[in-house]
């Protein structure tokens, strides 16, 4: 016979099937801004561009990281970042706010397992800047936290697991920072670094030709076993570097760069990185343009847009929203104009 | 190279209710941009025709003061097709002597690629343009050529490349970014989603030209109360640094006030403080920074330009809901 309690279940789960991420509008993409009243928020994105959700933050945003099947996204904090938010983006409830251990700073993404059991936060410690992956339960309890092997980690990204389990690429970006603020205190010894982080151990490390260790690896992406890194340049103004660089496990990383005159227009910047069946792609805010190389590195072209930062993929090339509240289309090479919103998308484009 | 702020609308200011009429963009367009480029088009074939006649520096000087003064009125446009012209048109500063090494390669080995026009345009940006071209007319290291040399063929060389990049760049500015500006939010143009986003981007280019001048033109001379840098001065050897300066804020004057179409006094008081502390430097190449006084008078003029900066800011950039851009200056 059935139990008054195992039926009261099945009754529930009939009536109100888990909540998905249908429940928020099916959002493509979510993406942090700052609104024109100055306050901030997390959007949804559908596929053309529309807003799907708008879930009003209590500060700026800067990343954020969704729930492999529920309607969660964490939106962090800017960096030195001292909160996290768990939002419910079909009821626009808080789920929960995320707060670091004592002494460790959040520094703006993040990342779920593949099965949605566990959150990564990356953290940094605030005396000394030291690298950590902070480990969050389904119940959002802190559970451990794992060292990146570096100084300054910015980005994390999930790989497609192997057997074993999920496999993380994180970007140590190599800057020691002012515990209160985000002041450089380490520039002429900076050493960034790739690392794939795999169970909680680091599997693999790699590393840059020492004459460029002005060059903090930040931002990442990945497709078919290549990881893209995209770098910001610490180093005199005046040198042109790669801004780029792509990774197979075991093998050197390949550094791309745009022709001369071409490559000193990003400024020595770049601040987000896609990868889009084939296309890989930076964007830099300060040089107001979007970078596409093809899978080993060869540039394929520019396309300028004014502020621009996010970047995702999308069917047949890539999203970019900008500081002016532009949504683009970039076909091979080829902007479209989706829409142009009252407010200024911060950096980052989280894909579902 | 120059690192500089992007501007981008200020939401809070709801630029599109407030700002004034859309004439800005057509005026900038009409009365400064393209009457520009076609003046420093025509300049760079006179310096070509010249060359062709004659190589020799003193022959030739004449027609690149001339092209430097054209550059003068529209080298603080960087956008559209300018933006990568600029590194090959004007490659300064050059804090590693990059152009000077890369010329006295050539020279030394009589390199080929310096002989064809279509070679060259794949040479260092460093050692095109007219300030490579300064070297070879004024550096004594350079300019003691005879006609039939090596050199003289690769002054006209570098010549001929010029005159083909301001061609370029003039038709470029006629047939493809000045339509884009004027279409400006038109459903296709993925530049510039709204009007207030063109007249944004011609802001960026005005308040940049402005700090140009006072972080570049004078910054890199001055350098520090205790290491100036005379040699880091722009075109010393031609004797025309402050020359580029006042032509430039000219030019910056001319472009603010088409952009603001309506009068803007605090502005012009601000550009001619610029040009009454201009007339007070002695030394028209700054050649003198490492005395006190001169010093003196090259950081008020250096102050004053930098509250042009500030005028603008206020008067064009705050009315037209223009502000620093988000993503540029946030770093992370």
């Amino acid at each position: 016979m059935t139990s008054r309690r195992a039926f009261l279940a099945a009754l529930m789960a009939v009536a109100a099937p888990k909540p998905s991420w249908a429940d928020a509008g099916s959002p493509r993409w979510l993406a942090c801004a700052r609104e024109a009243d100055g306050g901030f928020a997390l959007f949804g994105i559908a596929g053309d561009g529309a807003d799907t959700f708008r879930l009003p933050l209590p500060a700026r945003g800067h990343a954020g990281a969704a729930h492999p099947t529920r309607p969660e996204a964490v939106a962090f904090a800017r960096r030195p970042g001292t909160f996290a938010l768990v939002l419910d983006c079909a009821t626009g409830a808080l789920i929960r706010q995320l707060t670091p251990p004592e002494g460790m700073q959040f520094n703006g993404h993040g990342a779920y397992t593949s099965d949605g059991e566990i959150l990564y936060t990356v953290e940094q410690r605030a005396t000394d800047s030291r690298g950590f992956l902070g480990l969050w339960d389904a119940a959002y309890r802190r559970i451990g936290q794992i060292e990146t092997g570096g100084i300054g980690p910015h980005e994390m990204l999930r790989l497609p697991g192997g057997a074993s389990g999920d496999v993380f690429a994180v970007a140590n970006g190599g800057i020691a920072t002012d515990p209160s603020d985000r002041t450089k205190l380490n520039l002429p010894d900076m050493a960034p670094s790739l690392v794939y982080v795999e169970g909680d151990a680091i599997a693999e490390q790699v590393a840059l030709d020492p004459a460029l260790h002005f060059a903090s690896i930040r931002h990442l992406a990945q497709e078919d076993g290549t990881l893209a890194f995209a770098m910001q340049w610490e180093g005199p103004a005046d040198r042109i570097v790669p801004l780029l660089g792509l990774h197979r496990r075991g093998a050197a990383p390949i550094l791309a760069s745009a022709p001369g005159p071409e490559q000193a227009l990003m400024q020595g910047y770049a601040g987000s990185v896609a990868f889009s069946q084939g296309e890989v792609a930076i964007t830099s805010p300060r040089g107001g343009r979007m970078h596409r190389f093809d899978a080993q590195g060869g540039f394929l072209g520019a396309t300028t847009r004014a502020d621009i930062c996010g970047l995702a993929p999308c069917p047949g090339g890539f999203l970019t929203t900008d500081g002016g509240g532009g949504v683009l289309r970039v076909t091979e090479g080829h902007a479209r104009p989706l829409g142009l919103r009252p407010r200024a998308w911060d950096n980052h484009i989280v894909t579902l | 190279m120059r690192l500089s702020l992007a501007f981008g609308l200020f939401m809070a200011a709801t630029p599109v209710l407030t700002a004034p009429a859309f004439a800005g963009v057509d005026a900038v367009l009409d009365s400064h941009i393209l009457p520009g480029t076609a003046a420093f088009a025509e300049a760079a074939q006179a310096l070509d025709a010249s060359a062709a006649a004659d190589c020799q520096p003193t022959a030739l000087q004449p027609a690149w003061n001339a092209a430097m003064d054209a550059w003068m009125g529209i080298g603080h446009l960087r956008l559209g097709p300018q933006e990568q012209a600029t590194l090959t048109i004007a490659f300064w500063p050059d804090s590693r002597n990059s152009g000077r090494r890369t010329l006295a390669r050539m020279i030394e080995s009589e390199d080929p690629m310096g002989l064809e026009t279509e070679d060259f345009a794949q040479v260092s940006a460093a050692a095109r343009g007219l300030y490579a071209l300064e070297t070879m007319l004024y550096d004594p290291q350079f300019n003691a050529y005879d006609s039939g040399s090596y050199e003289c063929s690769l002054v006209q060389v570098m010549v001929a490349d010029l005159a083909e990049q301001a061609t370029d760049l003039n038709a470029a500015w006629l047939q493809k970014f000045a339509p884009e500006l004027r279409n400006a939010g038109a459903p296709d143009n993925a530049l510039f989603l709204s009007e207030a986003e063109a007249e944004a981007a011609l802001f960026t280019q005005l308040h940049g030209g402005v700090e140009f001048n006072a972080d570049q033109r004078l910054g890199q001379v001055m350098g520090t109360p205790e290491r100036p840098a005379p040699t880091r001065a722009e075109t010393w050897r031609s004797g025309r640094s402050l020359r580029n300066l006042t032509l430039s804020m000219d030019a910056l004057h001319r472009m603010a006030t088409a952009l603001a179409e309506t009068p803007i006094p605090a502005v012009d008081e601000a550009f001619a403080s610029v040009a009454y502390f201009a007339g007070a430097v002695e030394d028209p190449a700054f050649q003198d920074v490492a005395d006190p006084m001169a010093r003196l008078r090259l950081e008020s003029l250096q102050g004053r330009i930098r509250a042009v900066g500030d005028a603008l800011s206020l008067d064009i950039g705050e009315a037209m809901g223009i502000a620093p851009g988000f993503n540029s200056l946030d770093g992370d």
